[in-house]
């Protein structure tokens, strides 16, 4: 097999320059994958704001109040003035400032429209659940104001603290939950594409262009060896070469994360990293086609996989990308094996169902390994018919 | 017969790169194929190795019809192109055992074979260099050793000595003589002459496609009627004196430039003797003096009217 053990020659002597990438990518991906593990939902629990109270008035209505802000903040001890407070603001010790004006009680049992000042930190959603829990107090006081006439300020706090007592339990509805943490091989297979890509676009082209240099086809041409018998065995350490690959990057996530690795979650991340192990080594059969110098590779190479990775979601996760940018990325393998991924690591239950949408990623991707492979034959044949 | 082109016609568009062309190799020739640039030496080669279709013709090899897919044939053919063709990324040692292992599947046996090829064209000191290290003149070599190392019974040159230095070209030269005395049939193509007058035993002149003489050199050399060109270091000749030489029995033109007489003689005895007996009664003064016989590029020059470089 005198052309297989060329191409494996000839991948040796490039092995340098494709373990950088897998280098690089082991570190980056360990590190990255240890910090970004998925948080699962177990529950809920009331999360409390820091608040500073500042009231100009005392009474019953407004220790009430207090008392039943407590549950959801916490009271910090901020001097009442304007540059202090502004302080505390800016190095986010409070969130809020709540400010009773003089008068506000009377003017409120009077059935009078009042007002509290509020002070507060933009966009915070703690703020807002902390709005709609001061409007529920006083509107519920208010509707005890109008509809009892003559209502005391201690009967309408001891009213009110019974009508806040009655919570609503929130309950967590999931169809199963997960026992395993996914997190580490979501993440790891995630980035695994740029690296896979990466090595795959190097390998193959540079197998490629070397069988696509015409003096060497040519001289091969005149061996006692078939056209036939030439392409097996080039084909043969090509796909040997792409598993290889595949399987020894698969393989470092096995190492790090071994306890996690028997579910059914990491089953199909295997499978679907597979699918586009496939599809990215026909975009390298392409490139390799479309080459004409080495020098040429590790530039194509950068471009043709970095890109897909930056905008199909592999660094950045594609919940924070632009629909449009998005849109671009589905014409490239990247996009869907990255969703794919991202359903996969979230499958609690591994019915038809809930992985048909996992199913139709693979299947892309298989579709683009096939299309990718058919133009590259073309362009492959138009070359030789060319030299 | 080791080849024989029958009638072989390429064409590429409008221009017809082989006109009707028919030849044969006889074993244990070294046949040359001399012609310019752009005259379809190579064209023939590719034809012969089914690198290229033809419009018209029959070729053989070793009495059998040549395809793309004789690989019986293929198997005792050696080829040595042009451009120089190996991997650059197997070393000298690595890209022989290759190409002898497209022929010679039995791993002992090729390693003594890519031994002796390696001893043949004397790359023992750099058997673990990779080409990018060779210089132009052991890549060439290099080149050699790829095609040889099977042992073919016929072995194709098409312009092996192109880009090459003085020293690795005789090194070349000797080697294709060497293999041709081991048994093998040689092709040889060349544009130059002097390489082809030194080891071809049979040579063809082509040009434009076409073959204009076929012979060996001496053959080569007797189609054409000038015998000898002698020419004569002289300062002091004058109109009158060329004249005069001119119309001296079997010259056939004497030029006088730049203190240099040049005269072409006819076949014939004593021309040289004649010309310094003329030198002497007319009292010209010479220094140097030489006599060339006629070369395969007189041969061409008579023929087509011009020359082999042009």
């Amino acid at each position: 097999m005198p052309v297989f053990k060329l191409c494996m020659k000839i991948i040796q002597k490039n092995l340098s320059s494709m373990m950088i990438y897998v280098a690089v990518f082991l570190i980056v991906a360990t590190l990255l994958s240890l910090n970004g593990s998925k948080v699962q939902e177990a529950g809920f629990s009331q999360e409390k704001t820091n608040i500073a109270f500042l009231s100009e008035e005392d009474s019953p209505l407004i220790d009430g109040f207090q008392a039943e802000l407590a549950k959801t903040a916490n009271f910090v001890e901020v001097p009442d003035e304007t540059e202090k407070l502004q302080d505390a603001l800016f190095f986010r010790s409070v969130s809020y400032i709540l400010r009773i004006p003089k008068g506000f009680t009377q003017s409120f049992m009077r059935g009078e429209d009042v007002r509290i000042e509020k002070t507060t930190v933009p966009n915070s959603v703690s703020n807002a659940y902390l709005d709609l829990n001061i409007n529920q107090y006083f509107n519920t006081a208010a509707l005890y104001v109008k509809t009892v006439p003559g209502i005391t300020q201690e009967d309408l706090v001891r009213h009110l603290k019974a009508d806040m007592e009655s919570n609503t339990p929130v309950a967590m509805k999931a169809d199963a939950r997960q026992d395993t943490d996914n997190g580490f091989s979501a993440n790891y297979f995630n980035y695994l594409a740029y690296a896979l890509s990466s090595v795959l676009v190097l390998g193959i082209s540079a197998i490629m262009l070397v069988f696509n240099d015409r003096d060497l086809s040519r001289r091969n041409f005149c061996s006692p060896q078939s056209a036939g018998k030439i392409n097996f065995q080039f084909i043969l350490a090509n796909l040997v070469f792409t598993v290889v690959c595949w399987a020894v990057m698969v393989g470092f996530c096995f190492l790090f994360d071994h306890r996690n690795m028997m579910t059914r979650n990491t089953v199909y991340l295997v499978l679907n990293s597979f699918v586009f192990t496939l599809s990215m080594s026909s975009i390298s059969f392409l490139i390799g086609n479309l080459l004409k110098n080495r020098g040429a590779i590790s530039a194509v190479c950068n471009v043709v996989t970095l890109g897909p990775c930056f905008i199909s979601g592999v660094f950045v996760p594609q919940e924070f990308l632009n629909s449009t940018v998005l849109k671009i990325a589905s014409f490239t393998p990247t996009y869907w094996y990255v969703k794919a991924n991202n359903q996969i690591s979230s499958l609690a239950s591994f019915s038809f169902s809930s992985l048909s949408e996992t199913y139709t990623a693979m299947l892309i991707e298989a579709g683009f390994a096939v299309a990718f492979f058919a133009v590259s034959m073309v362009v492959g044949k138009k070359k030789r018919m060319s030299s | 017969m080791i080849i024989r082109v029958n009638n072989l016609v390429k064409r590429y568009g409008d221009l017809v790169a082989l006109d009707h062309l028919s030849l044969e190799v006889k074993e244990g020739e070294i046949f040359g194929l001399l012609g310019p640039n752009g005259s379809g030496k190579t064209t023939v080669i590719n034809c012969i190795l089914s690198l290229l279709k033809y419009d018209k013709g029959e070729i053989e090899i070793f009495d059998q019809p040549m395809a793309p897919d004789a690989y019986d044939i293929k198997r005792d053919i050696g080829i040595i192109m042009q451009n120089v063709a190996v991997f650059e990324e197997l070393t000298v040692y690595e890209n022989i055992d290759y190409f002898c292992g497209l022929y010679v599947p039995d791993k002992a046996k090729r390693k003594k074979l890519v031994e002796d090829a390696i001893d043949f064209v004397g790359l023992n000191d750099f058997r673990k260099f990779y080409p990018k290290k060779l210089s132009g003149g052991l890549l060439r070599r290099l080149n050699i050793a790829c095609g040889i190392a099977h042992r073919p019974k016929l072995i194709i040159l098409d312009e092996p000595t192109v880009a090459v230095d003085p020293q690795s070209r005789n090194n070349i030269l000797e080697g294709i003589v060497r293999l041709n005395r081991e048994g093998a049939t040689i092709v040889y193509t060349s544009h130059y002459m002097e390489e082809v007058e030194q080891i071809c035993t049979r040579i063809m002149i082509l040009d434009k496609g076409r073959m204009i003489a076929d012979g060996s050199k001496e053959e080569l050399k007797a189609m054409i009627t000038l015998g000898e060109k002698i020419t004569v270091e002289t300062f002091s000749l004058r109109e009158e004196q060329l004249s005069a030489l001119k119309k001296l029995p079997n010259i056939v033109s004497a030029e006088y430039r730049d203190h240099l007489l040049v005269v072409k003689s006819g076949k014939g005895q004593n021309n040289l003797e004649a010309i310094l007996d003329f030198l002497k009664r007319n009292q010209i003064t010479f220094g140097k003096i030489y006599s060339e016989l006629p070369t395969l590029n007189d041969v061409f020059l008579e023929i087509t009217g011009k020359q082999l470089r042009d």
